[in-house]
């Protein structure tokens, strides 16, 4: 279809063999009835006057490039005549109709706007044969993915009489019968019997001795396949829907766990798929299992810096275990668990290093394996770069990157930073890349991070309705990526001056009178840019009034309000390692009152306090390796958090107790993370807690303010009062378990909770959740009995959305009766709002 | 306004790029574009589309749509590269993602792909009107890289209050940046920071290390002396240098010191 005109009625003569420069003496378009002849010429890219050799390049590339603009059927050049020197070009071109419009017939309403998503119909375009064959392969695609394997897609073009040169498609499915899997079976030949089975070592499997011959159940096997399910009247919620390419998937997950217990031989000698009925398809698979081989000797060459049984040690593998090539890979290459060898020499500056295990012999069921060891030279690392930081500054990355110029190259300093540019919380965890760039000639690397920034501010405005307050509106605003540098430039506000990694916090919750609440928080990471010394200065207010009646009826006016500030500087520590981190505040809470006992009920003492105040010393010291802050799957944070008054009694003998408040308060909080899948998903996160509020002397009281409340979502719902911390204890009402009406001193509680994700998405992070815990809340010391606890049990599900924080909701069962309140227990729901830490 | 939703809903191809032409002079470039945007598949192959192409991308980027208006002046390029336009077109381009380039504690993708731009501009049309832009643009980005470079290697310098690993990170990192950029304005203060580095990083070493590491800051500061022998740093420098000749002598007085330096005379 494309060519120079040779065959054409005039005389010109073109030697194919000899290339000749010629000069365009004229193009001229023909055949084009609705396109604009100069316009096509200038796309072309020729000019009149050009040199150009023909047969040459440049005509190849101006047929492309009409070609390109997806308009035309066809093109022929020609050379309509050669006078000389100059030759005179013809492009013959072919129009294609435009597409007006199209429909769908045989498709849902939902399911033809799917389609208009997937498929590449543009209105206006030129409809060409690949257009057509594209939209009905994609078309038809669609259906069997939603197991309609019959589907069949026919399109029909009209002449559209609107607009001329255009045609009409009409886009007929027919989708058949929806096909399902009605049989799956999965036959062996060579089955591995009982007596392959070598006594001693590696005989027992999958925990049971069967009586059967065969090593696997059939039901075992099928269970591998993890997307192809067959059809059965008890299995509700299975789909059985056939799809091409996970069943493909499926059989490389069979065949990987044979190969991953032993049986290195398997292999699918056939499989089919056949008809049953319009609605139901069969597949058959046959295997070939093979038999089932052993490590027998494993040794070693190459190796200088290590001796043989130090590998062999961090190997772990011994003589007789079942030969697993992935879990061999993983020992040698990256173990996300423990050691593996590549780190003992990557850790180390050896960047070139390289293992590969030999199969050297191979008799009966045994393998003997040497590795082969090239441990290269030490690689430094050069220079560091970032990219991707389109709103976080380089000086708030770079502090946190473990790898550093002119280190020795380390795969875990690596892994820690980028745990540590993870736990930011500016950049989206899955998408942290690290690339070592070495440069074999000069011994060094250089390391390329990349990053992907994500939204994390919070933006709350709530009304809700609780509190026996009423209606309360709650306005709050978190900036965790804040630059109060920025601030002063009206141009660095978009939306706000961010970037320096400081937070500032903003919240104001306010039900008209009875009820506001202000806070406001800065904090500073890095001190100075120098050191990693944090700086938080708080303020905070709050005012409850409180209308009560008392038992003649007379309303009682009660009133709290507190107003607070506080400092607290926080520094990393490197010792006992460097995942511990100090802190030390101080703060300062004025309290005025009046009426205390209708506040905090139960508590006569408290209507002699009209006003207090709180001057207290926080030392918390903490150690925290978990490796993502919204999903974690590793790492454990524990925390010892004290805090203390003057002890005014001791020197000043009986002060009031309540114009100058005095105690100490001890909270523990350990948690710690395991995964408990091979991917990491499924994780279990097991939790203890701990608070204790003491005096100094012995007839020291403990008055009403920072008890402790526990029950419910640990969210303060019934009737929440300041300066109290409550703490949630799920499958029990709000509160409940509180052993006086202003709060217990002593309390325990200890929770296990399996989490699995439904989504890792950044942009909102689901996991659901089984827990069951327990623990209790003491009046006095006298009564403390850690053992003595109130256990639920429960399920839950969370959502973690950047813009909003953490929300969701568990559903408990409390198992034990809290005496004097029916009903506490039971069933319970619970919704839960940011992350708690206890 | 209802005019505006009449003009965009009609079919009537000339009637909607005469208004797309007339909202453009008007400057309501959100309308011309949206405009332009219909007709662009319905004028292909027309005589004026190659016109409104260059528009389109005009008024993405007078909305402030520079990687759209990048990439709409790019294609032009690639479309008409013979077009009376395609000069302005590619130095438009360049200038969209000139407007992209943020600032220099930021990523500088958008700034690396300007200069590129730039260049490409430059090598193709030597002779054109905005040679002497497109020379200042150019000069502008690379000193934002060079200040970002710098930026990153004092980073490691102002770190080693915090860790004395940092140390040696600044004289790598302040090294590297000579290296990659010799004619910049901050090498005097990255050679004077990188002397004050190595004089630090000597002294919190072990001792068989120190004297290699003190003898380093004597060559520093030779090279320094010779480079700048005006700079504001020198007189600090000069101290250094003389810490570390006194702290060399005192090394070679001790004994301990002797076989290591027997050794490395070998």
């Amino acid at each position: 279809q494309i060519r120079l005109g040779v065959g054409s009625t005039s005389a010109a003569t073109i030697d194919y063999a000899n290339p000749r420069k010629y000069k365009i003496g004229g193009i001229t378009v023909s055949g084009a009835k609705f396109l604009d002849p100069s316009t096509l010429i200038s796309l072309t890219g020729l000019r009149i006057g050009d040199e150009i050799d023909v047969p040459g390049d440049a005509i190849s590339r101006a047929i492309q490039k009409l070609w390109d603009q997806g308009i035309l059927g066809g093109v022929d050049v020609r050379a309509t005549k050669i006078e000389g020197d100059n030759i005179f070009l013809d492009f013959f071109l072919t129009e294609r109709p435009r597409l007006s419009r199209f429909d769908f017939s045989g498709a849902s309403k939902s399911q033809a706007e799917d389609l208009q998503k997937s498929i590449s119909l543009n209105k206006g375009r030129v409809v060409t044969d690949a257009l057509l064959n594209s939209t009905r392969t994609t078309v038809q695609k669609f259906f069997q993915d939603k197991g309609y394997l019959n589907a069949q897609v026919v399109i029909r073009q009209t002449p559209d009489s609107v607009i001329a040169n255009s045609v009409a498609l009409e886009i007929k499915v027919d989708k058949g019968e929806k096909v399902r899997i009605g049989e799956l079976d999965i036959e062996r030949i060579n089955a591995a019997t009982g007596e392959s089975r070598k006594e001693g070592f590696g005989g027992f499997i999958s925990g049971i001795w069967s009586d059967s011959d065969e090593v696997f159940s059939e039901t075992q096997l099928k269970r591998k396949l993890k997307k192809t399910k067959e059809k059965k009247f008890y299995k509700v919620f299975t789909g059985a829907k056939f799809n091409k390419t996970e069943y493909e998937a499926d059989k490389k997950l069979l065949l990987d766990f044979y190969n991953s217990e032993g049986f290195r031989d398997a292999a699918i000698i056939s499989d089919s798929i056949y008809k049953i009925s319009d609605d139901r398809i069969g597949i058959k698979i046959v295997v070939d299992e093979g038999r089932r081989y052993y490590y027998r000797n494993i040794s070693w060459s190459g190796n200088y810096l290590y001796d043989d049984a130090m590998l062999a040690r961090v190997l772990g593998l011994n003589k007789g275990d079942v030969y697993n090539r992935e879990e061999l890979d993983k020992r040698l290459n990256y173990n996300p668990n423990g050691n593996d060898i590549t780190s003992l020499y990557m850790d180390d500056g050896y960047l070139f290093f390289q293992i590969e295990p030999v199969e050297v012999a191979v008799e009966g069921d045994s393998i003997d394996i040497e590795m082969r060891l090239s441990e290269g030279s030490q690689a430094t690392i050069n220079s560091i770069s970032v990219t991707g930081n389109t709103k976080t500054s380089d000086h708030v990355i770079l502090r946190e990157l473990r790898t550093l110029p002119g280190q020795n190259f380390s795969r875990s300093a690596l892994i820690r930073s980028q745990r540590e540019l993870s736990n930011l919380g500016y950049f989206d965890p899955e998408k942290i890349g690290m690339e070592p760039v070495p440069n074999p000639e000069n011994g060094t690397v250089d390391i390329r991070y990349t990053v992907e920034e994500r939204p994390n501010d919070q933006i709350t405005l709530s009304g809700g309705w609780g509190g026996g307050l009423g209606a309360v509106g709650t306005v709050g605003l978190v900036l965790n990526n804040f630059s109060l540098r920025k601030a002063t430039d009206w141009k660095q506000w978009r939306p706000v001056p961010s970037g320096d990694g400081q937070r500032l916090a903003l919240n104001i919750q306010a039900n008209g009178k009875r009820y506001q609440s202000y806070s406001l928080s800065f904090t500073e990471p890095w001190l100075g840019g120098r050191r990693p010394n944090s700086l938080t200065v708080s303020l905070s207010k709050s005012i409850q009034r409180y209308n009560q009646q008392d038992e003649f009826s007379q309303v009682q006016e009660a009133f709290i309000d507190i107003s607070g500030a506080s400092v607290n500087l926080g520094r990393r520590l490197r010792w006992p390692d460097d995942y511990f981190t100090l802190s030390n505040s101080i703060s300062y809470f004025r309290y005025n009152m009046s009426n205390g006992s209708t506040i905090f009920r139960g508590y006569a003492e408290a209507d002699q306090i009209t006003d207090a105040n709180n001057i207290s010393f926080i030392t918390s010291f903490a150690r925290s390796s978990i490796d993502n802050p919204t999903y974690t799957r590793s790492g454990s944070s524990i925390g010892l958090n004290v805090t203390f008054t003057p002890p005014y009694s001791l020197f000043k003998g009986s002060v009031n107790n309540f114009q100058w408040i005095e105690f100490h308060k001890w909270m523990f909080d350990a948690s710690w993370f395991h995964s408990l899948s091979g991917d990491g998903k499924l994780v279990l996160n097991t939790r203890a807690h701990f608070g204790f509020i003491g005096t100094y002397g012995s007839k020291g009281v403990i008055g009403p303010f920072e008890r402790f409340k526990l029950g419910g979502s640990g969210l303060g719902g019934g009737s929440f009062i300041v300066a109290t911390d409550y703490i949630g204890l799920r499958g029990y009402e709000d509160e409940s378990i509180t052993p006086n009406a202003a709060g217990g001193i002593a309390f325990n509680k200890y929770v296990a909770e399996l989490r699995y994700p439904v989504s890792l998405n950044p942009a909102a992070t689901v996991f659901v959740l089984g827990f069951a815990e327990a623990g209790n809340n003491f009046g006095t010391y006298r009564e403390y009995d850690p053992f003595k606890l109130y256990r639920s049990v429960g399920v839950g599900a969370r959502v973690f959305m950047a813009a909003f924080g953490l929300l969701g909701f568990d559903y408990g069962w409390g198992l034990d009766t809290v005496p004097g309140r029916p009903g506490a227990n039971g069933g319970q729901f619970h919704f839960i709002i940011g992350q708690q830490i206890r | 306004c209802g005019q505006y939703n009449k003009i965009l809903k009609s079919d009537d191809v000339d009637k909607k790029y005469a208004a797309a032409l007339s909202y453009y002079e008007k400057e309501e470039y959100e309308k011309a574009g949206a405009l332009l945007e219909d007709l662009m598949p319905l004028l292909k192959g027309r005589s004026e589309y190659e016109k409104a192409n260059f528009l389109y991308a005009y008024t993405k980027y007078h909305q402030g749509l520079y990687l759209e208006s990048s990439f709409h002046f790019i294609s032009f390029t690639q479309t008409f590269p013979r077009s009376q336009y395609a000069e302005e077109a590619a130095f438009m381009n360049a200038r969209s993602l000139t407007n992209e380039s943020p600032s220099v504690n930021l990523d500088q993708q958008s700034t690396v792909q300007a200069m590129a731009a730039l260049q490409e501009f430059m090598r193709r049309y030597p002779q054109s009107k905005y040679m002497p832009d497109a020379n200042k643009i150019y000069d502008e980005l690379s000193r934002k890289i060079e200040i970002k470079a710098f930026e990153s290697a004092r980073q490691y310098y102002k770190l080693t209050n915090y860790d004395p690993q940092y140390y040696k990170a600044a004289v790598v990192s302040l090294e590297n940046f000579r290296k990659n950029y010799p004619s910049s304005v901050y090498n005097e203060e990255a050679a004077y920071l990188r002397i004050d580095a190595q004089y630090n990083y000597a002294k919190e070493s072990i001792e068989s290390k120190q004297r290699d590491r003190y003898a380093e800051v004597i060559t520093m500061y030779q090279t320094f002396v010779d480079a700048y022998p005006q700079s504001k740093f020198l007189r600090n420098a000069e101290n250094l240098y003389d810490a570390s000749r006194q702290a060399l002598e005192k090394l070679s007085k001790t004994p301990a010191a002797a076989p290591a330096a027997a050794t490395a005379t070998k």
